[in-house]
């Protein structure tokens, strides 16, 4: 594997098809066969990313980007195709995060942060940052379940963001909250994104963030690679295609 | 395997923790809270008591503490198995977003429900020491008789929780094959006692049964002094390894595709 970079995608093909779940009392009840639908939301997809390099993806509503990020944080599998990572520790920041409803904010910045690679005591050493970086004040110690969507957006947030992994895929998330918040995080983000030893991958629709922010530009249309390179170039392209 | 032992050692620190919290919050939730563990089991015996009283089918010692072992183990052995078939979907909000190796999951929730069976066991000492049962190194054999109970339990939740993502309707016949399970297994009479009628057909049920099988191996090294059957334990140790590392493997085979169905 070339040191240069740090994700290497090759060939990759995701579809979503016959391991549709079954009803027992259904395949009983209507002995027709239901069609197996395939769809393939990524098709053939190859690039690389350098270390430090951010780069962002663009393209319309049900193009394969969310599934693809997906797929390179480990979550999903390939059906063909290779995904190859140069750290273990990549994590994935997207709209509705994994929190035990049940569980407090604490208990759950605790899981979240293990299930990140991170060890008791590492989580436990940046307990107090996350929940100040938070801002939710005493419903740290409540159930998740009690928190509005802002306050479960902003302790999603704080955690990625505190928590920092080598290579960060970002979902549409760059800011979350309240106007103040907003800034605060949009500006933690801009802080964590520009470190050189960081890899990012960004998905968004807003054009003015891609070109700020990122160094080179993807483009997906239905699941396949359209065009690949410098973000006012492609953007162009794309705004061009999409009006 | 050595992938199994990897990601055991790399998971553990979260599976404990999630057992720990889950168990908290339970306790945190409910006004009775951990009293529940106890009184859930303990009206459970009394009711089945009361029945085999009624019907005047209970000539056994003990009688109390024998139905008080049945449950404890079975509500150990039903209820991670119950839970394990949608463990998958429940825990949908973390599945979908990092990965974990699903059978850490059900390991976490095997966890919750032996510590809620020690609690329960603590009981059943309590109960041993009123009724005066007899202390011998028979009682020695609980563990391994623990061993194969938990190996048996996540050999069959791997199982069921892996064809439970695919197969919707999967509890409702979980439950059906439970209960059916529940009645053969002697939780509130002695299958033993019914040997002398159909020999053959009894013993099958008792042997072939893990439940049943663990059940009875378990009230006689506790109450009845007598020692364990350690070729029909060690039998369903191995059967209980074999299963669990065909589960394990199943699952890191199929684990990825899972997101895309729940």
């Amino acid at each position: 594997m070339d040191n240069n970079y740090a994700i290497q995608v090759k060939d990759l093909c995701i579809s979503y098809k016959c391991i549709q779940s079954f009803s027992i009392k259904k395949s009983l009840l209507q002995l027709k066969k239901s069609k197996v639908e395939v769809h393939e939301a990524v098709k053939n997809v190859s690039f690389n990313v350098k270390r430090g390099e951010i780069m962002g993806i663009i393209g319309k509503n049900g193009s394969g980007k969310s599934t693809m990020l997906r797929a390179i944080a480990g979550i999903f599998s390939a059906d063909s195709g290779t995904i190859e990572l140069e750290s273990e520790s990549v994590s994935l920041l997207s709209i509705g995060v994994g929190f035990q409803k049940k569980l407090t904010g604490r208990e759950n910045i605790m899981l979240s942060g293990m299930l990140l690679g991170f060890s008791e005591q590492q989580v436990k050493e940046k307990m107090q940052e996350i929940i100040a970086f938070a801002e939710i004040g005493k419903f740290i110690d409540l159930p998740v379940k009690t928190y509005s969507s802002g306050m479960y957006s902003k302790l999603a947030f704080a955690i990625t963001a505190i928590l920092e992994s080598d290579i960060m895929l970002i979902d549409e998330v760059l800011s979350v909250g309240d106007a103040k918040f907003k800034k605060k995080s949009y500006k933690k983000m801009k802080e964590l994104i520009s470190d050189s030893n960081r890899t990012v991958l960004i998905v968004s629709h807003s054009a003015d963030t891609l070109k700020e922010l990122c160094t080179s530009l993807l483009w997906l249309h239905e699941g396949e690679l359209k065009m690949q390179g410098e973000p006012a170039e492609v953007l162009a392209a794309y705004e061009e295609f999409m009006s | 395997m050595k992938r199994f032992l990897n990601d055991v050692k790399k998971y553990w620190a979260y599976t404990k923790y999630s057992a720990k919290s889950g168990l908290k919050s339970e306790v945190a939730s409910s006004r009775l809270s951990w009293l529940w563990w106890i009184l859930d089991p303990l009206m459970f015996m009394m009711i089945y008591v009361f029945i085999a009283k009624v019907i005047g089918s209970s000539k056994l010692n003990y009688f109390e503490v024998f139905v008080f072992i049945g449950l404890s183990i079975w509500n150990f052995f039903n209820k991670t198995i119950t839970d394990s078939v949608k463990i998958v979907s429940a825990n949908s909000a973390i599945v979908s977003k990092v990965y974990i190796p699903k059978y850490m999951l059900i390991l976490s929730t095997l966890m919750q429900y032996a510590f809620k069976m020690f609690i329960s066991f603590s009981l059943v000492v309590i109960m041993m020491i009123v009724y005066r049962v007899p202390v011998t190194w028979n009682y020695l054999y609980f563990i391994p008789i623990l061993l194969t109970l938990f190996l048996i339990t996540f050999a069959i939740s791997t199982i069921v929780a892996h064809l439970g993502v695919f197969i919707e309707d999967l509890k409702n016949v979980i439950q059906i094959l439970l209960r059916l399970v529940f009645y053969l297994s002697g939780i509130f009479y002695s299958l033993e006692s019914k040997l002398k009628l159909e020999p053959l057909l009894s013993y099958l049920l008792l042997k072939l049964n893990p439940s049943a099988c663990l059940i009875q191996e378990c009230r006689n090294v506790l109450l009845y002094n007598k020692g364990m059957d350690i070729k029909i334990v060690l039998a369903w140790f191995i059967v209980g390894l074999a299963f669990s590392a065909l589960g394990i493997r199943t699952i890191y085979k199929y684990e990825n595709s899972y997101v895309k169905v729940i």
